[in-house]
C-alpha cells in the first residue's frame, strides 16, 4: 500500500517534473522562429487489479507533442512564398517606377529641353550660340538616355547577382534539410515518438527555403521530407541534397541563368518552370518589367535618333553642306547561340522609326529556310532567303554560312539607348536650311507665285541641281536641269505640285507665256529655317507605333506601363503580405506560445508537484507509523 | 483564439510601422507639393502629366516663337514704312520738277535731293534686324541683300526665302519680305500698261497713265497688249489732228484692219479726250477689237509723233529713283517738245513712284495682318498656357487642407497604435507570481 502510493508519488512528481521542463523549454522558445510549443502528453497508469477491484497505480508519461497542423504550416509557408514573390517583384520594379517620372532623372524634361533648343535655332539659324545651345541640349538627351540604360544595366547585373546568392542560399537550406533528414530518419527508432526539435528546424528550413523558391515538399514514411522545385528537379531526397546553379545564358549575353546540376549536366530552368519566391520573381521581372522597359527606352532612342537624322539629312548645314547624321543610331544587337555551329554572321540595321518595336527577337535556320519568331508575341514568320526587312529592322547575313538548328537572338533595341550619342560636334554642322530655294524672274509680268519648296527624303543627288521651269503659255511650262528629263509642254494647274530631283515646289496664280521660275543651290542660306522648323515639327509628330505615338508619348506609355505593374505589384505584395499574416496568425494561435499560459502551467505544474511531493510525504508518514508500531 | 505572445508582439509593431510609414509617405508629398511621387501612385495622371507638360513647353515655344517674330516683323514694318515716307517725298520732288516756271539749276538741286532719298532707300533696304541678319535678304541673313553695282543699277543679292516661324500646331507665319519682291517688283505705269513717247516727236503731246476699262478684254490672250498711237495733223485751218492705232508687232491699223499708211487717219484727236482702245462704230474695221483700256494723251502731237502702249513691266524702284535723278540733273533742250517728253516721263515716275508705294503699302498691310496674327498667337498661346497649368495643378498639385488633416488623422492613429501596443504588452502574468 506504501509502496504503491510512494510509486503514484513519484509518477506524479515525474510528470510534474516533465511538465515543468516543457513549459521552461516552451518559455525558452517563445521568439524561437519556427517554434512549435510542445505539450506533454500523459495518461493514466494502468491499474493494479484487486479483489476489491482496480486501484489507479498513477500517472504516466506519454509522449510529448508539439502542436503542429500540417495544413496551418503549409498554408501559412506558401503564403509567405507568395508575398515574398511579390515584395521582391514590387522592390525591383519600385526602382524603375522611382526614376523613370522624376524630373531630374526621366527622360520627359530632356526631350522638352532638346526641342526648345531646336525651336531657339529655328528662330535664330545663323547664331552660333543658339546652335550651342541644342548641341549641349542634344548631349544631355543623350547623356540621360545613357544614364537611363545604365540604370537597367545596374539592375540587370543586380537581378544576376541576386540570383548568384538567392541559388547558394538555396543550396544551404538544401543541404541542411538533407543533413537534417538524415538526423530525423535516425531519431525515429521509435516511430511513436518524434524529434519535435528537429522537425521544428527543417520545417523552418523548408519555409524560408519557400521564401526563395517555389518548392514543393512531399513527407516520406520514413519522416524524411523530399523537396522538390521547377518541373519536379529534386532538390532533397532523404539526406541526400541536389544542387542549383547560375549559369551563363547560351542565348541573352550579360545574362545568369538558373540551372539544375543532375550529375554532369545542367539543365537551365525558365522562367515559365521557376515561378515562385523572391528567385521566380527576380526572374519574371527580368523577363518582363526589366526587359520591356529597356526595349522601350531603346526603341524610343532608336526612334528618334532613326527619324531626326533622316530628316537632318535633308538639309543644309551653315556652311552650305548637305546635313550628315545628327544622332548615332546603333547597329541592333545579335547574339548567336553559343550551341551554334555554322559560321553565320548576321546584322540588324534599324530602318523605320515608326515600324520598330520593343521586341526582341529570335532567328532560327532550319538547314533551308530562316524561321524569325517576335517574342512579345510568338509569331513566327518563315523566310527562305537572306536579307529580310521586318518590323522596321533589315536582317542581313554579313558573312559566313548557317548551319541547320543555329538561332540567334536579335535584340534591335537594345543597345539603342546605350549607344544614343551626338553625331556632330560642330555648331554649324546643324542643318537649319533646306539645300535648294526658288526664285521668280524679275521680269514676270503673270501673277504666279512660286512656293519655298520642300525636299523630299531620301535626298536626291541632283536636289541642288538648277532648274528652270518656263512657262510657254498660260497653261503649260518647259522644265530644263540636269536630271529633270527636261520635259516640256507640262500642264500646268495653279496651285498643283511639282516635283522633280527630289524636292516638291508649288506654283499658283496666273502665269504669263515667258514667266520664269527657278530652283537653284541655296548658297549662303544661312537665314533658312525651313529645315529646322521640319525637325522641330518632330517632337509632336505621330512617328512611333506605326505612326500613333509621338517620342514623348511613348515615353509617356512606358511610364504607365511600368507605373501600372508597380501599381498592380505594390497592391499585391501588401494584399498577400496581410494573407500571410493571418495564416500566421492562425498557425500562431495553434502552434505558437502564450506566455501567459506557460505562466498558468507552470503555477500548475508546479503545484502539481508540490502535491505529489507531498503525497510521497504522506507515504513517508504512513510508512513510518507503521515503524512507529514496532518500536 | 489562443494568442502567441510573439504574434502579439509582431502584430502590435505592425500597427505602429503601418501609420508611419503612411504618415512618411504623406509627409513627402507635402514636402514635394505633389501628388504623385512616382508613377505607381497614379500611372494615368502620371502619362497625362508628361503628355501635359510637353504640351506646355510646345505651347511656351510657341509664344517665344510668336515674340521673336514680332520683334523682328515689326522693324521689318518700320523699314516698310520708311520707304513708304522716302518715296512719297520723291513723288512731291516729282511735282515740283514739274513746274514750267523751274531753271535747269533749279531742277538740278531737286536732282540732288532725290540723291539723298536714293541714298537713304538703299540704307533701308539694306537694315538689319537686332541678331545683325539683314532683312530683306531672305534665306542669305549675313548677306547684304542690295548692292549699286553702276549708277543706278542696284544688284539684289539676296533670294527670295521667307524665315517662317512656328507659332501654332501646323501655323507657320513668313517673318519677312523678299527685298527683291518689295523694290524691284512693282509695276510701272498704272500697273497694267504703259503708255510712252517716242524720243522723235516733235508734237506737244504728253502721255498720262491711262486707264483700265475692261480687264478681262486686256488679259485676253487675242490681245497683243503692244500698240502703237500715230498721229497726223492735216493742213486745214484750225488743223484736224487723227490718229490710227496699230498693233506694234503686225504693223496692222487695228481701225481699218488693213496694214498702216500715212495719215489721215479714221478718228480724230482732241488733247484731253480719252483714247478709247476698241472698235467704234466709226471706225471702219468690221472686226471687233478690244484692247480693255483708255489711254490719256494730252497737248499737241505733230504728225509722225506715235506713243508706244505695252504690258506694263516690273520695275526696280532704285531705278526709278536714278532715273529721276538723271533726267533731273540733264539741262533741258529748248523747245516745246524736249518739254512734252520731259513732262511725259515726269508722268512716268510718278506714276511708277506711286504703284512702288502701292507695292510697298500691300506688303506693310500683309506684315500687318501677321503681326496681328502674332498677337493672336501670343494670347491664344497664354489662355492655353493657363488651362495647361490649371490642367497640371489639378493632375499633381497636392490637396494641401485634406493632405494635412489626413496627416493629423494618421498621427491621432499611429499615437492610439503606440499606445495600446505599450498597454497590451505590459499586461503579463509573470507580473503577478
Amino acid at each position: 500500500m506504501g509502496n504503491g502510493l510512494f510509486g503514484i508519488g513519484i509518477s506524479g512528481l515525474n510528470a510534474a517534473q516533465a511538465g515543468l521542463v516543457t513549459t521552461g523549454h516552451n518559455i525558452a522558445n517563445a521568439s524561437t522562429p519556427g517554434f512549435h510549443r510542445q505539450q506533454v502528453v500523459q495518461s493514466n497508469a494502468t491499474p493494479q487489479y484487486t479483489g476489491a477491484g482496480f486501484i489507479g497505480s498513477g500517472v504516466q508519461l506519454d509522449t510529448v507533442r508539439r502542436a503542429y497542423s500540417e495544413f496551418l504550416d503549409g498554408q501559412s509557408s506558401r503564403a509567405q512564398a507568395q508575398a515574398s514573390y511579390y515584395t521582391t517583384y514590387s522592390a525591383q520594379i519600385g526602382q524603375i517606377d522611382n526614376i523613370l517620372s522624376d524630373p531630374a532623372a526621366g527622360l520627359a524634361p530632356q526631350l522638352e529641353a532638346f526641342f526648345a533648343g531646336v525651336n531657339e535655332v529655328a528662330a535664330h539659324p545663323a547664331s552660333v550660340p543658339s546652335r550651342q545651345a541644342l548641341l549641349s541640349a542634344g548631349s544631355t538627351l543623350a547623356a540621360r538616355f545613357q544614364a537611363l540604360d545604365n540604370r537597367f544595366v545596374e539592375m540587370n547585373r543586380g537581378v544576376n547577382a541576386q540570383l548568384d546568392s538567392t541559388v547558394s542560399a538555396v543550396n544551404a537550406y538544401a543541404r541542411e534539410i538533407g543533413a537534417l533528414n538524415g538526423r530525423i530518419i535516425g531519431a525515429r527508432a521509435d516511430p511513436n515518438q518524434a524529434p519535435n526539435d528537429l522537425l521544428d528546424t527543417r520545417d523552418e528550413l523548408i519555409g524560408r527555403l519557400n521564401e526563395l523558391v517555389g518548392a514543393t515538399t512531399v513527407a516520406q514514411s520514413d519522416g524524411s521530407v523530399t523537396v522538390a522545385v521547377g518541373n519536379g528537379q529534386s532538390l532533397v531526397v532523404g539526406s541526400r541534397a541536389f544542387q542549383l546553379a547560375t549559369v551563363s545564358s547560351a542565348e541573352v549575353p550579360d545574362q545568369r541563368d538558373v540551372a539544375y546540376l543532375a550529375g554532369a549536366t545542367t539543365v537551365t530552368l525558365t522562367p515559365s518552370t521557376l515561378t515562385g519566391g523572391s528567385l521566380g520573381a527576380l526572374l519574371a521581372f527580368r523577363a518582363g518589367a526589366l526587359t520591356d522597359a529597356r526595349n522601350e527606352l531603346g526603341r524610343i532612342a532608336a526612334g528618334l535618333a532613326q527619324s531626326f537624322n533622316a530628316q537632318h539629312r535633308l538639309g543644309q548645314d551653315i556652311n552650305g553642306n548637305p546635313g550628315g547624321d545628327f544622332f548615332t543610331l546603333s547597329q541592333g544587337s545579335v547574339s548567336p547561340h553559343t550551341s551554334n555551329t555554322g559560321s553565320a554572321a548576321l546584322s540588324a540595321t534599324i530602318t523605320s522609326a515608326s515600324a520598330l518595336t520593343a521586341s526582341d527577337y529570335r532567328l532560327m535556320y532550319t538547314g533551308g529556310a530562316y524561321q524569325l519568331t517576335r517574342m512579345s508575341d510568338g509569331t513566327t514568320t518563315s523566310y527562305a532567303t537572306l536579307p529580310q526587312t521586318v518590323d522596321g529592322v533589315a536582317i542581313a547575313l554579313t558573312g559566313g554560312t548557317p548551319a541547320a538548328g543555329d538561332s540567334y537572338l536579335i535584340e534591335p533595341t537594345r543597345n539603342s539607348a546605350r549607344n544614343f550619342n551626338l553625331a556632330l560636334t560642330n555648331p554649324g554642322a546643324i542643318a537649319a536650311a533646306a539645300p535648294m530655294r526658288t526664285a521668280s524672274a524679275a521680269g514676270n509680268s503673270g501673277t504666279a507665285t512660286i512656293s519655298a519648296g520642300v525636299v523630299n527624303g531620301p535626298i536626291d543627288a541632283n536636289v541642288q541641281q538648277p532648274v528652270s521651269i518656263v512657262f510657254t503659255s498660260a497653261t503649260t511650262f518647259d522644265v530644263t536641269g540636269t536630271g529633270t528629263g527636261n520635259p516640256v509642254g507640262v500642264a500646268y494647274t495653279s496651285g498643283a505640285n511639282v516635283t522633280y530631283n527630289g524636292w516638291t515646289v508649288s506654283l499658283s496664280g496666273t502665269p504669263v507665256a515667258g514667266d520664269t521660275f527657278t530652283i537653284g543651290p541655296n548658297t549662303n542660306g544661312v537665314a533658312d529655317n525651313r529645315n529646322i522648323g521640319l525637325l522641330g515639327d518632330l517632337q509632336v509628330a505621330n512617328i512611333l507605333s506605326g505612326g500613333t505615338a509621338s517620342y514623348q508619348a511613348s515615353y509617356a506609355q512606358l511610364t504607365s506601363s511600368v507605373g501600372n505593374t508597380a501599381r498592380d505589384m505594390k497592391i499585391s505584395s501588401e494584399a498577400q503580405e496581410t494573407i500571410a499574416l493571418r495564416s500566421r496568425e492562425v498557425q500562431q494561435s495553434l502552434s505558437g506560445v502564450n506566455l501567459d499560459e506557460e505562466a498558468a502551467n507552470l503555477l500548475r505544474y508546479q503545484q502539481a508537484y508540490q502535491a505529489s511531493a507531498k503525497v510521497l510525504q504522506v507515504a513517508s508518514t504512513l510508512f513510518d507509523t507503521i515503524l512507529s508500531i514496532r518500536a | 483564439m489562443r494568442l502567441s505572445t510573439s504574434m502579439l508582439y509582431e502584430l502590435g509593431m505592425r500597427g505602429v510601422q503601418r501609420p508611419q510609414a503612411e504618415q512618411l509617405e504623406l509627409q513627402q508629398k507635402i514636402s514635394a507639393n505633389r501628388r504623385i511621387l512616382k508613377p505607381s501612385d497614379d500611372p494615368i495622371a502620371s502619362a497625362t502629366i508628361i503628355s501635359l507638360n510637353q504640351a506646355v513647353s510646345v505651347n511656351t515655344q510657341y509664344a517665344a516663337n510668336a515674340q521673336n517674330a514680332q520683334a523682328t516683323l515689326a522693324l521689318e514694318a518700320d523699314a516698310l514704312g520708311d520707304v513708304t515716307r522716302v518715296l512719297q517725298d520723291m513723288k512731291a520732288l516729282v511735282v515740283k520738277a514739274g513746274n514750267p516756271v523751274l531753271q535747269n539749276q533749279d531742277r538740278a538741286s531737286i536732282g540732288t535731293e532725290v540723291r539723298v532719298l536714293y541714298a537713304e532707300l538703299i540704307g533701308i533696304a539694306n537694315r538689319t534686324d537686332g541678331t545683325d541678319q539683314y532683312l530683306f535678304s531672305g534665306y542669305q541673313g549675313s548677306t547684304r541683300p542690295f548692292a549699286e553695282t553702276a549708277p543706278g543699277v542696284v544688284a539684289f543679292s539676296g533670294d527670295e526665302g521667307q524665315r517662317l516661324a512656328q507659332i501654332g500646331p501646323q501655323r507657320r507665319v513668313a517673318v519677312g519680305d523678299s527685298g527683291a519682291e518689295v523694290f524691284q517688283r512693282a509695276r510701272e505705269g498704272n500697273g497694267t500698261f504703259v503708255t510712252s513717247p517716242a524720243a522723235t516727236n516733235t508734237g506737244t503731246g504728253v502721255s498720262g497713265e491711262g486707264t483700265i476699262r475692261n480687264v478681262q478684254a486686256w488679259d485676253n490672250p487675242g490681245n497683243s497688249r503692244a500698240y502703237t498711237v500715230r498721229f497726223y495733223v492735216d493742213s486745214a485751218l484750225p488743223p484736224v489732228t487723227t490718229y490710227d492705232v496699230v498693233d506694234t508687232a503686225t504693223g496692222t491699223s487695228m481701225l481699218t484692219g488693213t496694214a498702216a499708211a500715212a495719215g489721215p487717219y479714221a478718228r480724230t484727236f482732241n488733247s484731253g479726250n480719252t483714247i478709247d482702245m476698241q472698235r467704234q462704230a466709226t471706225d471702219p474695221v468690221a472686226t471687233a477689237f478690244d484692247a480693255g483700256i483708255q489711254l490719256s494723251i494730252t497737248g499737241a502731237p505733230a504728225t509722225g509723233d506715235t506713243f508706244v502702249v505695252r504690258r506694263a513691266a516690273n520695275k526696280d524702284v532704285f531705278s526709278t529713283a536714278h532715273d529721276l535723278i538723271t533726267s533731273l540733273s540733264t539741262a533741258l533742250p529748248t523747245g516745246p517738245a524736249a518739254r512734252a517728253l520731259y513732262d511725259s516721263a515726269l508722268s512716268a515716275t510718278s506714276s511708277s513712284l506711286g504703284r512702288a508705294m502701292d507695292h510697298v503699302l500691300t506688303t506693310r498691310a500683309s506684315a500687318g495682318v501677321r503681326l496681328r496674327e502674332l498677337d493672336t498667337a501670343r494670347d491664344t498661346a497664354s489662355d492655353l498656357g493657363l488651362r495647361y497649368a490649371e490642367d497640371l495643378s489639378r493632375l499633381q498639385d497636392l490637396d494641401y487642407a485634406s493632405a494635412l488633416s489626413e496627416l493629423a488623422q494618421k498621427q491621432f492613429s499611429l499615437e492610439a497604435a503606440q499606445k495600446s501596443y505599450v498597454a497590451v504588452t505590459q499586461l503579463k502574468l509573470f507580473d503577478f507570481i
